[in-house]
């Protein structure tokens, strides 16, 4: 039992959630805005876009792939939500429609990336280029502000206290924690990022694979653009933007390796908390906005670092 | 048995070539005022400062272990603030300040380099920490306290500090000649004939085995990233002078568009693989590109857009001629 | 009885390299037919096509009697042909279960991944082949070559093979290990299956081999039962020509050390280490794999830090504390894993060979002379008979025993004080072995102090002057001219103590 806990405590997973408490220690004795309910919230709901995002793009970096297109993706989903939400559509349209067009980008990463032999980030560049421009010509430069506020329960609805969007993110690290340890086809996720010769010749459909995990994570940053238009009621031609960046920070902040093979949903959901307290204590500690990157910066180098020492001191 | 076909499709850079070719045929004939000489020559200017920082882009990724550099853009713009405040604020002498910019992103590069290659921290991690760090900083340089808490741009430079961004010698811009081709020319030397690239493309290709033929692989990862800061400081000084302006906010998203760049050029993600001419040719497509695209009229948000379409078309395009011809 | 497999006249081309020439080849069930010839010769081309990870460019495969396409490794196994590759193909990070089921999971009702009815399988498989099934559930990483071998054949029993091929499995095994293996296919034979088993040990053959065919240049030049052929014939059809295999022990070493190592303790790794190499001497390393060889040459190399003890090179103290130190001061050595540690796969051949020269064939400035760097590659080319189309191709093309021939060539050129051989003829030919031996001797020749570790007794009999023999970490015995016979090293190696060699320093110390 000992032998487990220390197992457990070894891991990365471990690192970061130590972190997180000691960040929110620091944060709750420093202001007290931090602990507030309404400050908890609206920190879960930032996150929550990050965090379901980050369940894609942590199966993605686990077969050794990438997707930088994310955050066209999440644009474009917006676009389409705020788009559609402006012409009057019932909310069902309007949800399906955003996660339809996330699911049809990533279908189209996807694609290409098994059928087309392309490797992955020569698509995703390129997809996210193409998006960027063509949300510029879907807009036409403007924005999209004044959203009806029905759509607004997903973000601002809650149950129990805890933001709907909260809830999904739950159930979704749940769902895909449990498909990626217990179905063929998550397993084979982890075999491709291993040896994807070897699981060509074990029999697992490589081009399948992929399409299913880059389709995936259309699909679910579809959702998150989804969120992202229900929290702000904003869209603008580069929503979305950087927002690849933070997703990818945080499944490597969780401890998934970009050399593929290995990783966990749940790490991922606790480095979009990490990244996501960062960011939340630094508005409440009132750091002028200009060091904000100053802090952010230093902070994630300090989390890696920390993290790096302690498995240092294990191997020696 | 070979035929010039199979060789295309198998090199990369004839690839580019061709591709190159009929994409300066296609504009020649069909956008006014592309095949003119004044057009052909002034183009080239704004191809140089997205270009150093793609080749610096190459030089990281070819060195392998998940290289990546997504500090550039921040780089050039900090290093942009430094000279812009150090001669509009400061009163610095420019040719000094040119120095101490290039210098400070040679140490900007250093330090990542420094954190790669030593705590061993991921560089995608450690180049994004200080994409938002540069950032930051560059913005709070950017400060002139005279005129409240904002970042302001800084553009009231001596006439002697465009010579570099505005002169031309028979048409070619001077930053073309005087920084571009010898950069680049410097950096094929380099990589072809030193000990130093040969060094590289090892560390790239495979770093245990690196390690284990004497190769100093840390050695080689710094030198990589702080190449990338005195490119990107390059990039930062000849825009600032193109522009007549330092802005806080010049570089942004400049990283991406550099690695697509460097990517579409024939650089291996994986390390090990890639030339700087493919990366030159990659450049010379995009600025081509960007350039007819503006002749014709098509809205500037399309140059991205089409440098998407070339980049996943292209590669396309060569996956599949390739498996045609296998079978 | 009748052929479960049966190729006729198969051909393959890679561009130019013509790697098969109507190649025909049976297999009969409950038999091993050992498949020989030269590195490059075809073999695992021939193999690779017969388990689907390449198809022929023309010929027929009949398998059970009835012509098939294989098409794809997937199709084989369905059908029944598993393969153990010569690059063992696993999964690192994941469970050695997992390593046996992925793609053909057993599945509950629900279409979840049934573990404990695999595990339950699994357990009874390894119990089938009388092996302790403790280690499923750890990571493949942390398993030695050889228990991952294990794990491979496990694994084409799941998928019920009726036919195995190994390609070089003893290669990367240890003595022991290969005699487990040995067990295995015995059992294998009695449960009626088929195996092509490919080596380079020749003497594997005649002790497990019902039919040997041998290749020469992508043809087949003889197929003879085992007890109708000898080993010198063997040869002879291999290489063409006959085979000189004397290798004279030098013994014309230098007076004093060059060095001389002193109580060296690495605490996990190996203890109290003594022993002194003399320059012109061969010095032997025997013992398990795993024993600390590996692990004390890579501490002279500057690779692992020593808890405690001394090393003397050269009259001086040192500690090297990177492989670019320790070869600046003319200490070299050649890694056991060629495919992590030695090669550079998609650079070119003659990239890989002078990487590790490049100061002597460069300006000081630190530019490449090209011309020296070509001449360089040719020179080892045809010294070792590498067999590359040319010195651009890359070296992942290579046939396995020419990529291990790239890496000795690589340390060959470097004309070090010392140079530490971890297996250097691993996977090479025997014609190429032998004239490998004979170059490692002309080096000892030239005064070259040369470290030897090898898990093949005869390659450590036929060469060096003086054995060291490890077990576990410790020294377990030295051994100086008459006294090097298998017996002793193969005694000590399991952990006898035998230090009884006259006037050694080690001697007085360790009893
Ligand atoms: N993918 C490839 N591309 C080009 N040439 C290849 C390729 N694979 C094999 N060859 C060539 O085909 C020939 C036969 O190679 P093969 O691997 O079958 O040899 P082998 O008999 O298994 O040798 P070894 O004993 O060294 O493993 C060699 O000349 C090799 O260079
Ligand atoms: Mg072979």
């Amino acid at each position: 039992m000992t032998a487990n806990l220390q197992i457990v405590m070894k891991r990365r997973e471990f690192t970061v959630l130590g972190l997180i408490l000691v960040l929110m220690v620091i944060f709750s004795l420093s202001t007290e805005k931090f602990m507030s309910v309404s400050n908890l919230s609206n920190l879960l709901l930032q996150l929550s876009g990050v965090a379901i995002s980050a369940i894609g793009m942590t199966m993605v970096i686990i077969t050794g792939g990438i997707d930088v297109s994310v955050g066209s993706i999440l644009g474009m989903a917006s676009v389409v939500a705020g788009k559609l939400l402006m012409a009057g559509s019932s909310f069902v349209i309007v949800v399906l429609s955003a996660i339809a067009t996330g699911f049809g980008i990533g279908i189209l990463n996807g694609i290409i990336i098994s059928y087309g032999n392309v490797p992955p980030i020569i698509v995703t560049l390129g997809m996210m280029s193409m998006m960027r421009a063509l949300m510029f010509q879907v807009l036409g430069g403007r924005w999209v502000s004044g959203i009806p506020p029905d759509i607004r329960i997903i973000g601002l609805g809650k149950w129990l206290g805890i933001p709907l969007s909260m809830w999904i993110t739950a159930v979704l690290v749940i769902l895909f924690s449990y498909f990626l340890s217990s179905r063929p086809t998550g397993r084979a996720i982890y075999a491709i990022g291993n040896n994807p010769e070897a699981a060509r010749v074990s029999g697992v459909n490589l081009a399948r694979t992929i399409l299913i995990v880059y389709s995936l994570t259309g699909l679910l940053v579809g959702f998150a653009g989804l969120i992202y238009v229900a929290r702000t009621g904003i869209v603008q031609t580069n929503t979305g933007s950087g927002f690849e960046l933070e997703v990818i920070a945080a499944v490597m902040l969780g401890g998934t390796s970009v050399f593929g093979g290995k990783g966990t949903v749940i790490g991922s959901l606790l480095g979009a908390v990490l990244v996501g307290i960062i960011k939340n204590g630094m508005v409440l500690m009132n750091v002028p906005a200009l060091s904000e990157g100053l802090v952010i910066g230093v902070l994630i180098l300090i989390s890696v670092m920390i993290d790096l020492i302690r498995s240092r001191g294990e191997s020696l | 048995m070979k035929n010039i076909g199979s060789h295309i499709v198998e090199n990369r850079v004839l690839f580019l070539l061709v591709l190159f070719l009929i994409l300066f045929g296609v504009f020649a004939f069909s956008v006014k005022g592309f095949f003119t000489y004044y057009n052909l020559t002034n183009m080239t200017q704004y191809g140089v400062e997205l270009g150093l920082l793609a080749l610096a882009e190459m030089l990281v990724i070819l060195s392998g272990g998940a290289g990546i550099d997504l500090s550039v853009g921040s780089m050039l713009t900090i290093v942009a603030m430094i000279i812009g405040v150090l001669i509009g604020r400061a009163g610095f002498n420019p040719s000094l300040a040119i120095l101490i910019g290039l210098i400070s992103g040679s140490a900007m590069g250093y330090a990542n380099g420094f954190l790669v290659a030593y705590p061993k921290i991921p560089p995608f991690i450690v180049t994004l920490a200080s994409l938002y760090v540069y950032k930051s900083l560059a913005m709070i340089i950017s400060v002139d306290p005279r005129f409240g808490p904002n970042p302001m741009p800084v553009s009231n430079f001596p006439e002697t500090f465009y010579f570099i961004g505005q002169h031309r010698i028979g048409g070619l811009p001077f930053q073309v000649l005087f920084i571009f081709i010898p950069v680049v020319l410097i950096l094929m030397f380099l990589m072809n004939r030193t000990v130093l690239g040969r060094h590289l493309y090892g560390v790239g290709s495979n770093e245990t085995a690196a390690i284990f033929s004497g190769i100093n692989v840390k050695k080689i990862r710094v030198i990589v990233y702080t190449l990338s800061g005195l490119l990107s400081a390059l990039a930062g000084w000849v825009i600032t002078s193109r522009i007549a302006s330092a802005r806080p906010d010049i570089g942004t998203g400049y990283e991406l568009q550099a690695i697509t760049i460097a990517v579409l050029g024939g650089v291996s993600i994986k390390g090990g693989e890639g030339t700087a001419g493919g990366v030159v040719l990659s450049i010379a497509i995009i600025t081509m590109l960007y350039n007819g695209m503006q002749l014709a009229g098509i809205h500037q948000i399309w140059q991205l857009g089409s440098l998407g379409l070339v980049l996943v078309g292209s590669v396309l395009l060569n996956q599949i001629l390739y498996n045609r011809r296998k079978f | 009885m009748d052929a479960i497999l049966e190729c006729r006249g198969i051909e393959k081309s890679f561009g130019g390299v013509h790697a098969l020439k109507k190649v025909n080849f049976s297999l009969h069930p409950g038999e091993v037919h050992a498949l020989v010839g030269e590195n490059g010769a075809g073999k695992s081309t021939l193999i690779k096509i017969i388990s689907g990870a390449l198809s022929q460019d023309r010929g027929e495969i009949f398998y059970l009697e009835k012509p098939v396409i294989i098409g794809s490794p997937r199709k084989a196994q369905d059908i029944g042909i598993s393969t153990v590759y010569q690059e063992p193909l696993i999964y690192r990070e994941l469970s050695v279960l997992e390593n046996i089921f992925l793609g053909r999971e057993i599945k509950t009702r629900m279409g979840n991944i049934d573990w404990t009815e695999e595990e339950k399988k699994a357990r009874s498989l390894f119990e089938s082949l009388q092996i302790a099934p403790h280690f499923i559930k750890q990571p493949m990483r942390d398993l030695s070559v050889g228990l991952q071998q294990l794990a491979l054949i496990a694994k084409a029993l799941v998928y019920e093979a009726k036919v195995i091929i190994f390609d070089e499995p003893t290669a990367i095994l240890t003595e022991h290990e290969t005699e487990r293996l040995f067990e295995i296919i015995q059992k294998l034979k009695e449960r009626k299956v088929g195996i092509i088993y490919i080596s380079h040990r020749l003497e594997e053959i005649f002790r497990i081999a019902d039919r040997v065919t041998i290749m020469r240049d992508g043809e087949v030049v003889g197929e003879h039962l085992v007890g109708d052929i000898n080993r010198s014939k063997i040869v002879e059809l291999m290489a063409g020509r006959l085979l000189v295999e004397e290798i004279n022990h030098l013994g014309k070493k230098g007076e004093k050390p060059i060095l001389t190592v002193k109580n060296l303790t690495r605490k996990g790794r190996y203890y109290d280490i003594h022993f002194d190499v003399y320059p012109g001497e061969i010095l032997g390393f025997s013992g398990l794999v795993g024993s600390g060889r590996t692990d004390i040459a890579q501490t002279l190399f500057g690779l692992i830090k020593p808890d405690n003890g001394e090393i003397v090179y050269q009259g001086k103290t040192i500690s090297f504390s990177s492989p670019e130190e320790a070869m600046a001061n003319g200490i070299a050595y050649l890694p056991e894993d060629r495919k992590v540690q030695g090669l550079f796969h998609i650079l070119s051949t003659s990239f890989n060979i002078s990487v590790t020269v490049l100061k002597e064939i460069s300006s000081r400035m630190g530019i490449v002379h090209n011309s020296q760097e070509k001449e360089l590659g040719k020179k080892f080319v045809k010294e070792l008979a590498i067999k590359a189309p040319s010195l651009d191709s890359k070296v992942y093309s290579l046939s396995g025993g020419n990529q291990q021939k790239v890496v000795l060539a690589k340390w060959l050129g470097v004309n070090p004080q010392i140079l530490m051989l971890d297996e250097p003829t691993r996977g090479v030919d025997v014609t190429s072995k032998s004239e490998i031996h004979h170059m490692i001797a002309s080096l000892a020749e030239k005064g070259i102090a040369v470290i030897i570790i090898s898990s093949e007794l005869p390659e450590i009999l036929k060469l060096a002057d003086r054995v060291i023999v490890m077990h576990e970490g410790h020294i377990t015995g030295v051994f100086e001219d008459q006294d090097i016979t298998s017996e002793n090293l193969v005694r000590a190696a399991t952990g006898e103590r035998m230090l009884k060699t006259k006037g050694s320093s080690i001697e007085e110390k360790n009893l």
